[in-house]
């Protein structure tokens, strides 16, 4: 595989930063980081070009002329950004800034002729692959593609002089976010509940069957975005979190591509549902036809014996 | 304050079909409204209802297939939006981000005196979350993501931003663009009331001549396809019998 001559890095999370530095070095000559907030915890390419602190003054978004002015004389030939909320609205800026498009959500990436990327799309149901040959190409990039690498090699630093955006934008507030923090990504067992309960006091028996199991529970999007009887970061799918379990267990979910793609790579593949011809029939490896309410109860108590 | 809300007509995923070589068969999918679109119109319409400004315009563009298609306008303007603007051409078939970006910012510009476009959180099919931010680029406005809530202040909004481990509460001003969050409103459902008197609203269809815009393109689609599906066993055992609910347990204990 050919390299490209420049390639950045913009990311701001230390994990994505790591993997995409790693990514960088794979892909490039020559390495930069962009980096706003601690300092300290930069590197892991070649230069760092250092954007200034984090704070309720200067949030990350207030940094975009300056990185736009910073990309449009640096000139690399693929800058790839985390694929965060924050991450993906700055794809968009400096893509706009450059006159290119975004190759978004890249879940592989390669130099072929231009930059070759590989991404989900309708809901999961197709793999596109698309090659942008723009001068300055801009990819978000999905996390655990690249493996995590030390960054603990001295990177020259670069202090980047600020310039001040448009005044339209003023933060009031930041505060951590409420609800509980769990990390579907890396849950080895996961238990998950969709349309087929009909209320939240039922989810209980789900839990009581993840906990004999040592699993992690989860959920399809209208339980956790229609209902909101579950955390957001409980919610499996395109548009929430694709996880990579060994174990899934789908119980009441009729097993749509949309969520059924977040559990895609799981080793087994186990389905309650009592619509015998709930499509997730078809994609699972065990199977049981019948009420959750008697199945549950049930299994739980088998599997904790 | 002048709302726009970004809508696009998307093939119904239920009814894409994947062919011997692995390419999908788009032709049996009906065109429907984006799912994550009607939240932005929702937050457009809620906007307008607590401020008491005019009712939001949708702009869609596409091909005309989708655009000229009644049912389908119908869908798009009986969620209390109070006109649609199309820009409707067959080159606008599969065109990246950046292009249906400018030209979504060329017709807001020739629409005039736009305060505010809400996009949803990214394309039903596509999905590739930019639009939004591209945009808000393109036009020079105040440009955010991940917008969970909007309220109005005065001349100006107050918005929360929901990231993946804190919540920022920012001042906008305007003229800007929000692309709103999946969550941030459960979006009506339109009634025969509303489907019927969506008949009635002002529709304007331009075609890619009526607008200055070069939507140039450096980004090719090499393919599209299903990808491989993996072998699973299929054991389905029928009814939930303590005997079948054993043996479901005994295969789970296996795995475990």
């Amino acid at each position: 595989m050919s390299k490209l001559a420049k390639v950045f890095v913009f990311a701001e999370h230390v994990d994505a930063m790591r993997e995409l530095a790693q990514g960088a070095a794979q892909l490039g000559e020559t390495t930069a980081l962009i980096w706003a907030g601690d300092k300290s915890q930069a590197g892991g390419t070649d230069t760092v070009y250092y954007l200034g602190e984090l704070s309720n003054e200067r949030i990350l978004e207030h940094y975009a002329p300056t990185i736009i002015n910073l990309i449009k004389t640096e000139q690399p030939s693929l800058v790839l950004v985390e694929s965060s909320r924050k991450g993906r609205l700055m794809a968009g800026i400096i893509a706009a800034a450059m006159g290119t498009s975004v190759l978004a959500d890249a879940a592989q990436i390669t130099v072929d002729n231009g930059v070759v990327t590989q991404r989900m799309v309708y809901g999961g149901a197709a793999l596109s692959t698309e090659r942008s040959t723009a001068p300055t190409t801009v990819a978000t990039v999905s996390a655990g593609i690249f493996e995590a690498t030390d960054t603990g090699k001295a990177a020259n630093l670069v202090e980047v002089p600020f310039i001040a955006p448009a005044p339209t934008v003023k933060c009031l507030e930041r505060k951590i976010k409420a609800g509980e923090s769990v990390n579907l990504r890396a849950a080895k067992r996961i238990v998950a509940v969709g349309r087929g309960f009909t209320s939240p006091e039922e989810l209980q028996l789900a839990e009581q069957l993840a906990a004999a199991i040592g699993a992690e529970v989860g959920c399809t999007r209208p339980i956790a975005e229609e209902e909101k009887w579950m955390d957001k970061a409980r919610y499996i799918g395109v548009s929430g979190v694709m996880a990579k379990p060994e174990l899934y267990i789908g119980i009441g979910i009729s097993g749509q591509v949309q969520h059924m793609v977040g559990v895609s790579s799981a080793r087994t593949i186990i389905a309650i549902n009592s619509d015998k011809n709930a499509m997730i029939f078809n994609q699972c490896d065990y199977g049981i036809v019948g009420d959750l309410k008697t199945v549950l109860p049930a299994l739980t108590a088998k599997l904790s014996k | 304050m002048k709302i726009v809300a970004c809508v696009k007509a998307v093939p119904e995923e239920q009814d894409i079909s994947i062919k011997p070589d692995h390419t999908l068969d788009l032709s049996k999918a009906e065109l429907k409204v984006g799912q994550y679109d009607l939240n932005a119109v929702e937050a457009a319409v809620q906007l307008q209802e607590a401020t008491g400004s005019e009712e939001p315009l949708l702009v869609s563009i596409g091909t005309p297939k989708g655009l000229k298609n009644t049912k389908l306008q119908k869908a798009m303007l009986s969620r209390g939006a109070g006109a649609l603007f199309g820009v409707a051409d067959d080159s606008l078939d599969s065109i990246d981000a950046l292009a249906t970006a400018s030209i979504l910012a060329a017709a807001i510009t020739k629409i005039g005196g736009v305060d505010l476009v809400v996009c949803g959180e990214g394309s039903g099919d596509i999905y590739s979350q930019q639009v939004g931010p591209l945009l808000g680029q393109l036009l020079g406005f105040a440009n955010l993501n991940a917008v969970s809530r909007i309220t109005p202040r005065g001349e100006k909004l107050e918005v929360e931003r929901t990231l993946e481990n804190e919540v920022e509460v920012l001042e906008v001003t305007l003229p800007a663009v929000l692309s709103v969050t999946t969550d941030i409103n459960k979006a009506r459902i339109p009634g025969l009331k509303e489907i019927l008197a969506a008949g009635k609203k002002p529709i304007t269809v331009w075609g890619a001549g009526d607008l200055a815009m070069t939507a140039a393109s450096n980004i090719e689609v090499i393919s599209t396809l299903a990808p491989p599906k993996a072998e699973r066993k299929q054991i389905v055992l029928e009814g939930d019998s303590d005997e079948n609910i054993s043996q479901l347990a005994d295969n789970l204990r296996k795995v475990l």
